[in-house]
């Protein structure tokens, strides 16, 4: 069975299995960008129940507070676990009592670290023969908590990882039809740039979303490409994991943890109990502030939709604006691929509401009929004074839209 | 000039008010032009964008002359 496939190389678990097992040293604080070597030491580390930190392979340690620079990619002996087999590999995993730091991704300032157990990142993996013989899209960084989450999935079931993270378009192509993959879970802009349909792909059967606020238009271009796939949203923060599942365009609080959370003015309160460990968190009577703007759907059965994110309202002239509502209004528009919104700072307003706007190939839209189309949905201030088009949208290190 | 008409056009239009062809140094933005403090700061920007300068800067402009005064420091 292939563990890997990344880079034109492929790694089997007979492979993993024989690095887990040579030498008897591991890195608690590794730099890399070699996925397959990344994951042996990740493995390599809670089997063996030693702390480890993730960096991410593009970071300047010194962008990170606290970090001594001089610790990375530096060796430290290990007891060799001598695995016999892969089973044996995941058990020693499922015990780990590793703490594993990883860091936010820093779409506001500074990176944060937060600690967590093999049990927080793994709260969500389903193990079973049902899950057996999945072939996954990578496609979020391995040391991000999306890209965790995946990475368990997988390897709890050993299943196969094809790395696709920051590819273009047509590898990504390439690699699920040369690699069969059945599972793609990746956020909305990594399906917006696979866009537009042109070929049916029909080993894909799950398609999940994460990270941003997805539409109605993009999934239905998901459904075109990947006619059967059925298709879901995760909510997973890098403070507490995955914790919900999915309901349509809904997430359903589970029952058991259904009195951990509590909503105050639009926001999702989390307990600390379901959250890793960092010093940047803080709390209101054991409550930590998610930033994610939710409404009800059904509030006896935990039935709730998510807004937008609390920081990124832009105050234009003391209006609030969402970007997330006005960028699903311009992609509504026939012939826009992606939209994305954000406040210019302004000596009238404040802020002026501002949109990139990526165009489907062939397709002329001016600034004007945009303006129209939105003038014609959305109050005069939410919509954006000034429209670029552009050839791409900047993304940040995890994937997810950057706004400027 | 026509650069500056052609923003002031740009945003006139998108609100429905006709398209000028030609805007005098005394024109006032907000009472001849009506142009609303939205328009301002879209004008602003539009201006920023071509010719690296924010008009508005160090306090307010309020006449087509006013804005070319800043452009020509």
């Amino acid at each position: 069975m292939t563990f890997l496939f990344d880079n034109g190389k492929e790694y089997g678990y007979e492979d993993l299995l024989r690095a887990l097992n040579e030498g008897t040293t591991y890195y608690p604080y590794y730099k890399t960008s070699d996925v397959f070597s990344y994951f042996v030491n990740l493995i390599k580390a809670l089997a063996a129940s030693q702390p480890l930190v993730l960096l991410d392979s593009d970071i300047n340690p010194s962008e990170i507070d606290g970090l001594d620079e001089s610790k990375v990619n530096v060796a430290e002996s290990i007891t060799p676990a001598s695995l016999q087999s892969m089973d044996e590999v995941v058990s020693a995993v499922q015990k780990s009592n590793s703490e594993i730091t990883i860091f936010t991704s820093g779409t506001t300032g500074q990176p944060k670290k937060v600690v967590h157990s093999i049990a927080t990142l793994t709260r969500a993996v389903r193990i079973g023969e049902r899950y057996k013989g999945q072939v996954w899209a990578y496609a979020y960084n391995p040391t991000h908590m999306a890209g965790l989450q995946v990475f368990f999935q997988s390897f709890e079931n050993q299943n196969t990882l094809v790395n696709v993270f920051n590819q273009p378009r047509e590898y990504v192509y390439q690699q699920i039809r040369d690699k069969g993959i059945t599972h793609i879970s990746a956020t909305p802009t990594f399906y917006r740039l696979l866009l537009p349909f042109e070929q049916v792909y029909e080993s894909v059967i799950r398609v999940t979303l994460g990270g941003e606020k997805s539409d109605q238009h993009l999934y239905d271009s998901i459904m075109k490409i990947f006619p059967n796939a059925k298709i879901n949203n995760v909510y997973a923060s890098t403070e507490a994991g995955s914790l919900f599942a999915a309901k349509g365009d809904c997430f359903q609080i589970p029952e058991a943890i259904k009195d951990k959370f509590k909503v105050v003015d639009d926001e999702l309160l989390i307990h600390k109990s379901l959250l890793g460990s960092s010093d940047s968190f803080k709390f209101t009577d054991d409550y930590y502030h998610s930033g994610d703007l939710i409404e009800w759907v059904d509030e006896a059965q935990g039935l709730f939709r998510f807004k937008s994110r609390k920081n990124e309202l832009i105050n234009v002239g003391g209006y609030k604006v969402n970007p997330g509502e006005v960028e699903v209004a311009i992609q509504d528009i026939e012939g826009v691929r992606q939209a994305m919104v954000y406040g210019k700072a302004n000596s009238i307003l404040g802020n002026v509401l501002c949109a990139d706007v990526v165009l489907e190939p062939d397709f002329t839209l001016t600034e004007l009929d945009i303006k129209k189309v939105l003038s014609s949905q959305l109050q005069d201030f939410k919509v954006p004074r000034r429209i670029k088009f552009v050839e791409e949208i900047s993304l940040t290190r995890t994937g997810k839209m950057k706004r400027v | 000039m026509e650069k500056v008409l052609e923003i002031v056009n740009e945003i006139r239009n998108s609100k429905g008010l006709t398209v000028l062809s030609e805007v005098k140094m005394s024109d006032r933005l907000r009472e001849d032009l009506s142009l609303t403090s939205f328009d301002l700061a879209e004008l602003t920007v539009k201006i920023e964008d071509e010719f690296d300068i924010d008009i508005f800067e160090d306090g307010l402009v309020s006449t087509v002359g006013e804005i070319f005064a800043k452009l020509e420091k």
